[in-house]
């Protein structure tokens, strides 16, 4: 599964909706359940399914499926 | 990774709720929360859940981020749960009547609050004051919580679990704390103590639970996670929240699933390792060297299960003699022969023989918990007593000692006197049986041997003092049960001091010992003539000695002399109480038309000479 893949999916287990409701372009913003307790929860989870471990500050940032993208992709091996 | 992934994909191949509580070990830690979303979801496609539950929160931190966990451990219980999160802080306007969280009826509300709501000064370091000035906060403290606790507890219904929150940094002191004079540690603690004793004295239904035993077993760094805690007031990392939902649903499957009251243990590669009647006395593993230091640990845990008030039975396959060999002789065996109720030691199987010690104890086989190393012994008792819990006792030795944390069934929510004393009540019924061997008595003709017992009976009327008790019996009655009414500490409470209720129980001493509290009346007035019983019960403990007739006639005769002449009683058919389904018609009642059992008190009053041979004492 590609990062982008597994970035949606995590997104998707998180905010409890279908793997479909979440596309390249969902973001806080646009997604309803995506709310600031579905963000600390998303933190966690991306934490988790990476191995990576995130500062505070980029807590705010992380909140959109390409925002999150990039920075996993940055931030590990592949 | 791969590991935790592999693991994920066992857990997801399981197809019963039951055998994954019993992969316990290898879901309760280190799971992550989508893991946990995608094992919630797969509980929840297996089976329907066998209960609701119904939780409110009252809280000072974020509360909703621990819904993932609570839907988690709700799944593995087969509980469909429904969580009342109050809005935020210590919000007395939930305890009024008509209030969310009244109206919301939890079976438990759970309260999570930080020290700061405690007591003003608690913002402070408790090493700022003095001795005397400590045990003055801790007074306030103490009896402003049991006021705020006692106002929910006049409106809201179920059980109130109260947590505070460990404090976020270590203790004021660092590493000399505990040497200080004032140190906040030992505050702590004493504090901890005295809000949980004046719960169990004045709050009915309220415990504390405590959140530092889980600090210690976690670790500070696996408990706390600061960043979520600076950013959104959640201090959990997702082990403790994890552990914390774990804990609450444990609670919550105790009181919604029927009581454990046996372990019915195996005993070679259980109780020690290897093969008594091969490897011989000296050849077992049991004591201070690996492995048998993890027997003898496992021993002593299983010994703290009977404190809890689980009665210990052995059910394994050998030669006796070889197993009271090392009962009576083997000098680190912690477990002797007097601290089991029953034994089958034979080679019948297994399932046949937990059945005859259902019998035998009088309880029923659904209270049995199983305990064995065997996959073989393990599987047929699955499948011939679906029942029973059956616990496999894990390969490796190091896993032994720790191997029941994780048990629900094992917790409990109260303990009483008789509970301590069980297995020794357990044991007097066993000299009773032989004694009426002995006597060669059979069929019905047993008033010599009744007469034989000196039996003396102790009838209380409206007492407090064992209201816990008597709330238990309520709960864990199943046979010699009429009604089948369970109550909780509050009701019975209320029934106490109403005056249209009479709540009467009994004692039951003979010259072999004596039972405690083992029966329980409750008599609702409907006017100053006329009278129903609402519930009467009796623990199996003592059936075969006509107690109940003694009790029954007792009351009824006091009663008429009260003036009341018509008492109406029901018999209301469960599985269990088919035991008791002639019991008013066998005690002068008539079955009317409406199904309703009736004794005028006029026409039929009660014949003192027709008495079971029991002397009796009521205390009013």
């Amino acid at each position: 599964m590609s990062i982008l893949d597994q970035v949606k999916q995590t997104i998707a287990d998180t905010l409890n909706t279908s793997s479909s409701s979440i596309t390249k372009d969902s973001s806080a913003e646009n997604t309803d359940a995506w709310d600031s307790l579905a963000q600390v929860n998303l933190m966690i989870a991306l934490e988790q399914t990476f191995d990576i471990t995130l500062d505070v500050e980029d807590f705010m940032k992380l909140n959109s499926v390409k925002s999150i993208t990039k920075f996993i992709e940055e931030n590990t091996e592949s | 990774m791969k590991q935790r992934k592999n693991n994920i994909d066992k857990l997801l191949t399981i197809n019963s709720r039951r055998e994954f509580r019993e992969q316990a070990s290898n879901w309760h830690k280190n799971l992550s929360l989508p893991d946990a979303q995608v094992l919630t979801k797969h509980l929840q496609k297996l089976e329907s859940p066998e209960h609701v539950f119904r939780l409110g929160i009252i809280h000072t931190y974020t509360s909703d981020l621990l819904d993932p966990w609570l839907n988690f451990h709700a799944a593995i219980q087969g509980l469909a749960l429904h969580t009342y999160h109050a809005p935020y802080g210590m919000n007395i306007m939930e305890s009024q009547a008509g209030s969310g969280l009244s109206a919301y009826k939890p079976d438990l509300t759970l309260f999570l609050l930080t020290r700061e709501d405690l007591h003003p000064e608690l913002s402070k370091p408790i090493i700022e004051f003095n001795h005397e000035q400590q045990d003055r906060i801790l007074e306030e403290v103490v009896i402003r919580l049991v006021e705020i606790l006692a106002k929910f507890r006049a409106n809201v219904p179920g059980q109130m679990v109260l947590t505070v929150l460990p404090r976020i940094l270590p203790a004021a002191l660092g590493l000399y704390d505990a040497q200080a004079d004032c140190s906040e540690s030992v505050w702590w603690s004493a504090l901890k103590k005295t809000i949980a004793s004046r719960f169990a004295n004045t709050l009915e239904s309220s415990m504390l639970l405590d959140l530092d035993q889980m600090l210690v077993e976690l670790g500070r760094p696996q408990f706390f996670d600061l960043r979520f805690w600076y950013t959104s007031r959640f201090p959990f990392t997702s082990q403790a929240a994890n552990e914390l939902a774990r804990r609450v649903l444990s609670l919550a499957a105790v009181s919604k699933y029927p009581k454990a009251k046996v372990i019915a243990l195996d005993a070679d590669n259980t109780l020690w390792g290897g093969i008594i009647g091969e490897d011989g006395i000296n050849g077992i593993a049991l004591g201070p060297e690996y492995p048998g230091n993890t027997y003898v640990d496992f021993q002593r845990r299983i010994l703290d299960f009977q404190k809890r008030g689980f009665i210990l039975v052995i059910c394994s396959k050998n030669n006796p003699e070889d197993v009271q060999d090392v009962l009576a002789n083997h000098p680190h065996q912690v477990l002797r022969e007097h601290h089991f109720a029953a034994q089958r030691i034979n080679w019948l199987p297994k399932h046949e023989n937990l059945t005859s010690l259902s019998e035998e104890l009088n309880l029923g086989i659904d209270s049995f918990v199983f305990i064995d190393d065997s996959d073989h012994e393990c599987a047929i008792v699955r499948s011939q007593l679906p029942q029973v819990q059956v616990i496999q006792i894990p390969a490796k030795p190091i896993d032994l000692p720790a191997c029941l944390e994780q048990i629900s069934r094992l917790e409990i929510l109260s303990l009483t006197e008789e509970d301590l004393q069980k297995t020794q009540l357990y044991a007097q019924e066993h000299q009773r049986q032989n004694f009426k061997q002995n006597m060669g008595i059979s069929g019905d003709d047993i008033s010599d041997y009744l007469a034989s017992l000196k039996m003396k009976m102790s009838i209380s009327l409206n007492s407090k003092e064992h209201i816990s008790r008597l709330t238990q019996l309520t709960q864990k009655t199943n046979q010699f049960n009429l009604t089948s009414r369970r109550y909780t500490e509050q009701q019975m409470l209320q029934f106490i001091e109403s005056d249209a209720w009479t709540v009467c129980a009994f004692s039951l001493a003979d010259i072999f010992g004596d039972s405690g509290i083992v029966g329980l009346a409750l008599f609702h007035h409907l006017n100053c003539s006329e009278t129903e019983i609402d519930t009467f019960l009796m623990s199996c403990r003592v059936i075969g000695r006509q107690a109940e007739s003694a009790f029954l006639n007792s009351i009824l005769d006091r009663l008429a002399s009260n003036g009341v002449t018509s008492v109406n009683a029901y018999y209301l058919q469960t599985s269990k109480n088919g035991l008791v389904a002639s019991f008013y018609k066998d005690h002068g009642f008539r079955l009317e038309e409406d199904g309703r059992y009736a004794r005028d008190l006029v026409e039929s009053p009660v014949d003192k000479a027709l008495l079971p041979p029991i002397d009796i004492n009521i205390v009013d």
